[in-house]
């Protein structure tokens, strides 16, 4: 990674915008890959602007690399004032906004929060599926937690092998 | 196991995370390196290919961000002797217990919850940082990665149990029985 990007990077880490969960969320949205530990949740508040429906505002929860977190900080301010249909035409190298141009491996971490934008954004019946989705991959991270509880664990105390 | 002081970006990365638990850790939440089996490393890679590997010409710079790394988990440890006096002034402490449920219904630190779906959503509902939270697994080994995961959703008052119940079973309560997994 070039040094200009992870110094801005390491600038939107600094101070990143629009964390957490947001209450009275119109839209909720997550995406996740369990198997690498990412996931990225995004709620999203509309508003009445001159007779339109636009966002009022975008927070998010992330689980994952910095980019991703910072793609997302910079993503939540660019939507802002804008309807589900624009917020949905930006591209994922839009949304880096500032970052410019991310390398190749890094442009999935863009995607992530796009993924995220589009689970929240889309018609009411999409958010549905959305939400269905996120109860049943948040936990997945929960689990990685959790192995070994699936597995039968045998406890055994110290004091009691000594005197055995 | 590996000495800190005989680690160099020419080691393997068995020896960089023998010396740096933290070391995936840190690598996947900056670098997107070790997550998964698509983005993994083999644990005879020295960390210079590690990093030629994938595309960061800088081995120092990475080699910087794990021992800093190494430096901030020191700091999200905390003390059992530390938590104690803690507990004892303050009621909000949330003690998080990251364990088995069988471990947990062995031996816990009376006021723990044991990690559930449930608490889980209930820490992150609560918003960011109403309440500490301090998390607890067996001997300091997991701990780490379930505090970055709660510090990744946005909580800053998040601590892990330096070496977990065991070492709390050694300095703080020996009433808690210590125990090995069988």
């Amino acid at each position: 990674m070039n040094q200009k990007l992870q110094q801005k990077i390491a600038e939107a880490m600094a101070n990143p915008q629009n964390m957490g969960e947001l209450p009275g969320a119109d839209a909720v949205g997550t995406v996740g890959n369990s198997q690498c530990g990412e996931m990225l949740r995004m709620w999203i508040k509309y508003k009445e602007d001159r007779g339109r429906k636009v966002i009022d505002q975008a927070t998010f929860q992330s689980f994952g690399c910095e980019t991703a977190i910072a793609v997302a900080s910079l993503a939540t301010e660019l939507i802002k004032g804008k309807t589900a249909e624009e917020a949905l035409s930006l591209k994922s190298e839009e949304l880096a906004g500032e970052l410019g141009p991310l390398p190749p491996m890094k442009i999935h971490c863009a995607e992530l929060v796009q993924g995220a934008l589009r689970s929240a954004l889309e018609p009411e019946t999409g958010n549905k599926s959305a939400a269905t989705n996120a109860s049943s991959q948040a936990p997945s991270l929960l689990d990685s937690f959790n192995q070994p509880k699936s597995g039968g664990v045998k406890v055994v105390f110290l004091d009691q092998e000594k005197q055995g | 196991m590996a000495m800190i002081d005989t680690i160099y970006p020419q080691s393997t990365m068995r020896e960089v995370l023998e010396a740096y638990p933290g070391a995936q850790r840190a690598l996947f939440r900056r670098y997107h390196i070790g997550g998964c089996n698509q983005c993994g490393f083999q644990q005879t890679e020295t960390l210079e290919q590690v990093c030629q590997r994938n595309g960061l010409s800088n081995v120092n710079e990475v080699w910087e961000h794990i021992k800093s790394s190494h430096d901030q988990d020191a700091k999200i440890l905390i003390e059992p002797k530390e938590l104690a006096e803690w507990l004892a002034r303050d009621k909000t402490i949330r003690l998080l217990d990251v364990r088995s449920r069988e471990e947990y219904e062995a031996v816990h630190i009376e006021g723990s919850v044991l990690m559930s779906q449930p608490t889980m959503q209930e820490i992150l509902a609560e918003g960011t940082n109403t309440r500490p939270l301090v998390i607890i697994d067996h001997q300091g080994g997991q701990g780490l990665d379930a505090a970055a995961y709660f510090m990744g959703h946005g909580l800053s008052r998040v601590r892990c149990l330096r070496g977990g119940i065991d070492a709390w079973s050694q300095e703080v309560d020996s009433k808690l029985p210590r125990y090995r997994l069988g």
